[in-house]
């Protein structure tokens, strides 16, 4: 990589908590049940259907947060993000926005380029995970099964602070160690329990500000982190060179990175949250 | 102890109404099944309970009057329903209403609007109207309906019967279709206080399965009152305004000499942010509904409206066509008042309007105030067709009733007099869980108050 | 406040429901007067000042994480518009991506 340019990436993690039940309901969290087999009338979104909060859930998330380093905040929000996709029951996922569980953490890997980086953990925030969507199991079709529904996640969004495809990786095994090390996660990439979207963008180096950033989504192995931030900077690179505006695009199929086309719709306006279940709900701080 | 055929009976024979979605012949089958299986030793045993079709069965279907759940068989039952036949009581078919309880007259179900009891030209009141309608009838004792903006309080007015709405958290919501989520309560019909109280009661208390219901025992029924002596009921006086019905006036002036008789203490007090209520109302509920009526689309349940093309036209022509106008306008308002650029300017501003509003009662029920007393509506029964045209005009009708579903306080209708036959509703307001206060005072004033005489 | 035909046709997808062409006119006009209506609020100061009040308990009564039977009376199979093989089976997305 040509020493003219730099790369910034930043992480968004999302990771599976080892609860048994879901995030609001007592359906089990297991793996690799039937499809369909693992749903109730609340993670199928059913008429009349409302969630039941699982303390188990906030207690692991609260320890993956001061793991982190992070300021738990006393009083956090659930909030709901609107958007439509068939894996999405309800229309909505119940997530939290304006008022995370927590922000402001560090975490800290060695870079075999910088020696130790102490990365930016912006905002560790709890909510519900989506069903699944098969896409090539029925032609011309979509096969959903909802049993990954509700389960529960932390979202662990990084800052911009990485500076290569390698680094990026070290962060993510730096992560997946100390959260199966204090028990919240088994962080399993291939079974999904730890699931990663990155934002890449490069400039000139000396340049200060931030070119806009692409998203690579649903990457699947520790391996593959590499190879497609490798491959998505050298294309951004030769984009900026060949002078052309680059905006969000897509890789086609195989080695599992494709964009997950709910993409959109989370980010485009109208997405605004309601409070799960009333308007505005809050957590008390766990009691000890 | 009623036998099936005679309930079945009473209920078909009401049929003109429109009221009743359940066919008679499922009704008669399933109601001679739960005959049989009720508990003799529950404290509603044998009592038929007619259940808004926006609240989740076994029983029957749960369409909400729409095409969108046509057909819609629940695999779950909601909380209020499991307590209603843990008591004994008959689950006597689903009955008519305004879509997804979008409405103030049952003129806005996919099934064909509904008919007032005593005069067929008018509407029942809604959203709740089937409900209502059945009760006012006698066709039924008690009926279940719900309440978002006043639609059990406002049915019951019209229908000349008992609607009671409790607190916002007395009665579990789990089961019950979500329409404004920080609005929605069950609440209940009867024919007198007494019938509506103790279905209230049953169907009350806490459930872990609804984290907005209170941890409270269910809601114990006070006896009836010598007097209201010590009861302090206040009047606000933004729910007297100066072109208030003279009939409705009246009555309630003659339900408020009645209260003085019986030895309360009547006085007049303000709610300054009353005229707020309604357009704050109009942003909130269908903010809300736009997002709780994000889940029918068609995938998992109900039909599908062009099912065989790609995702996004499967989306939009199952909810186009699914859903009626009035709903369909409300999730566009909605939606739109929750797109970004607009969140603050209305949203945010209904938030803070809507805590002026519970401060407003606050500051009266801080005072000594006990109870309110006011029309339930403005007018009585209004005439099918009537409203259509201009959507604000039917959401007038909701302007004494939003208040209480936006303080989240306990309030109900009692039939306090006529004017040309049609009933006139006297509405009392409580505090935050002293439902049994307001039931009380309900309790006198059914005694004395002439409720069929005109006004 | 106006809202215009494009509006409506906005929101419409935002909320993936079809208007059909006839309607737009008078939606637009219906919605543009009860927005209108609901711009009665902007009496409310604008500052942060009023806190949102929503009714029922104020903290979030947790549930125990254990696994409980489903309550399901019968299983998608019975009320799936479609279902194959244990899915739920829905028409793609237009075109990949």
């Amino acid at each position: 990589m040509s020493p003219a340019w730099e790369t910034i990436i930043g992480l968004e993690t999302h990771v599976q908590l080892r609860t048994r039940s879901k995030m609001f309901c007592g359906c089990s969290t297991a793996f690799g049940a039937p499809p369909n087999t693992q749903v109730c009338p609340v993670c199928l979104g059913l008429p009349g259907a409302l969630p039941a909060a699982n303390g188990a859930a906030i207690g692991l998330a609260v320890r993956g947060a001061l793991a982190l380093g992070c300021t738990v905040h006393p009083k956090s929000v659930f909030a709901r993000k609107n958007y439509f996709y068939p894996d999405l029951p309800k229309g909505y996922q119940i997530s939290q926005f304006d008022q995370p569980l927590a922000t402001n953490g560090t975490l800290s890997f060695l870079s075999s380029e910088r020696g130790v980086v102490n990365a930016g953990v912006v905002r560790l925030h709890l909510e519900e995970d989506a069903g699944k969507s098969i896409h090539d199991r029925f032609p011309k079709a979509t096969a959903v099964d909802l049993n990954r529904a509700g389960v529960p996640l932390i979202e662990i969004v990084g800052g911009p602070d990485l500076r290569s495809p390698a680094e990026a990786r070290a962060y993510l095994q730096t992560l997946k160690q100390l959260l199966e090390y204090i028990g919240i996660s088994d962080c399993d990439m291939e079974k999904g329990s730890l699931r990663v979207d990155a934002n890449v963008s490069v400039r000139r180096t000396g340049e200060t500000a931030l070119n806009t950033r692409t998203e690579v989504k649903n990457i699947n192995s520790f391996a593959f982190v590499e190879k497609a931030l490798t491959v998505e900077r050298d294309r951004q690179i030769a984009l900026i060179e060949s002078r052309a505006r680059h905006g969000r695009h897509g890789y086609a199929g195989g080695g599992g990175l494709f964009r997950d086309r709910r993409q959109d719709e989370r980010r485009a306006p109208g997405g605004r949250q309601l409070g799960d279940d009333r308007g505005a709900r809050r957590r008390e701080r766990p009691q000890r | 102890m009623s036998d099936a055929k005679a309930v079945a009976d009473r209920l078909v024979k009401a049929k003109r109404l429109n009221a009743l979605l359940t066919p008679p012949k499922e009704l008669r089958k399933s109601l001679n099944t739960q005959i049989a299986a009720a508990r003799p030793t529950g404290v509603l045993y044998g009592m038929p309970v007619a259940v808004k079709d926006n609240i989740c069965t076994l029983e029957f279907t749960t369409t909400c009057g729409s095409r969108i759940l046509e057909g819609y068989r629940s695999p779950y039952e909601a909380t209020a329903v499991a307590k209603l036949k843990a008591a004994g009581a008959l689950i006597a078919g689903k009955t008519n209403c305004d879509e997804f309880a979008m409405g103030s007259s049952t003129e806005h179900s996919a099934y064909g609007r509904v008919l007032h009891p005593l005069d067929k030209t008018r509407v029942p009141g809604g959203s709740s109207g089937g409900s209502a309608a059945l009760v006012g009838a006698g066709a039924v004792p008690a009926a279940l309906g719900s309440e978002t903006g006043g639609s059990v309080r406002q049915p019951a007015a019209f229908c000349g019967i008992v609607g009671i709405k409790p607190t916002y958290g007395r009665v579990s919501r789990y089961g019950l279709v979500a329409f404004g989520s920080s609005l929605d309560q069950i609440g209940v019909f009867g024919r007198s206080v007494h019938d509506a109280a103790r279905v209230l009661s049953v169907i009350s208390g806490r459930d872990p399965r609804d984290s907005t219901c209170e941890d409270r025992d269910p809601l114990r029924l006070p006896t009836v009152p010598e007097s209201l002596q010590g009861f302090v009921v206040g009047l606000p006086k933004e729910y007297f305004p100066p072109e208030l019905d003279p009939a409705v006036r009246r009555a309630c002036e003659r339900a408020i000499r009645m209260m003085k008789e019986l030895g309360a203490a009547v006085r007049e007090v303000s709610l300054p942010h009353t005229p707020y209520a309604v357009p704050t109302y109009y942003v909130i509920a269908p903010a809300e509904a736009s997002s709780n009526l994000a889940r029918y689309d068609g995938v998992r349940y109900g039909p599908r409206f062009n099912g065989a093309a790609d995702l996004r036209t499967l989306y939009r022509s199952t909810r186009g066509q699914g859903f009626g106008p009035e709903v369909r306008r409300r999730i566009l308002v909605g939606t739109y008042v929750l797109s970004s650029g607009y969140y603050d300017a209305y949203y945010r501003r209904a938030q803070q309007m809507r805590a002026l509003i519970a401060q407003d009662f606050r500051n009266v029920f801080d005072r000594g105030v006990d109870l309110l007393f006011t029309p339930t509506v403005p007018t009585p029964a209004f005439k099918a067709g009537e409203k259509l045209a201009d959507p604000i005009a039917m959401y007038m009708s909701d302007i004494f009733t939003v208040t209480a579903n936006l303080a989240g306080l306990p309030a109900m209708s009692l039939p306090i007099g006529r004017v040309k036959g049609l009933p006139i509703g006297g509405q009392l307001i409580g505090q935050a869980f002293l439902e049994d206060e307001m039931i009380e005072a309900a309790y006198a004033l059914e005694r004395v108050v002439p409720a069929t005489d005109e006004a | 406040m106006s809202v215009s035909r494009e509006d409506v046709l906005r929101i419409a997808q935002l909320a993936e429901l079809d208007v059909e062409e006839e309607a737009l006119p008078t939606l637009a006009e219906q919605m543009s007067r009860i927005l209108d209506y609901a711009a009665q609020l902007s009496a409310v100061p604008a500052n942060g000042t009023v806190k949102i009040f929503v009714p029922g308990p104020d903290a979030i009564r947790f549930r125990f994480d254990e696994v409980t039977p489903s309550r399901l009376a019968f299983g998608p199979e019975e009320f799936a518009p479609d279902f194959k093989e244990g899915f739920f089976v829905v028409p793609k997305l237009g075109q990949f991506e």
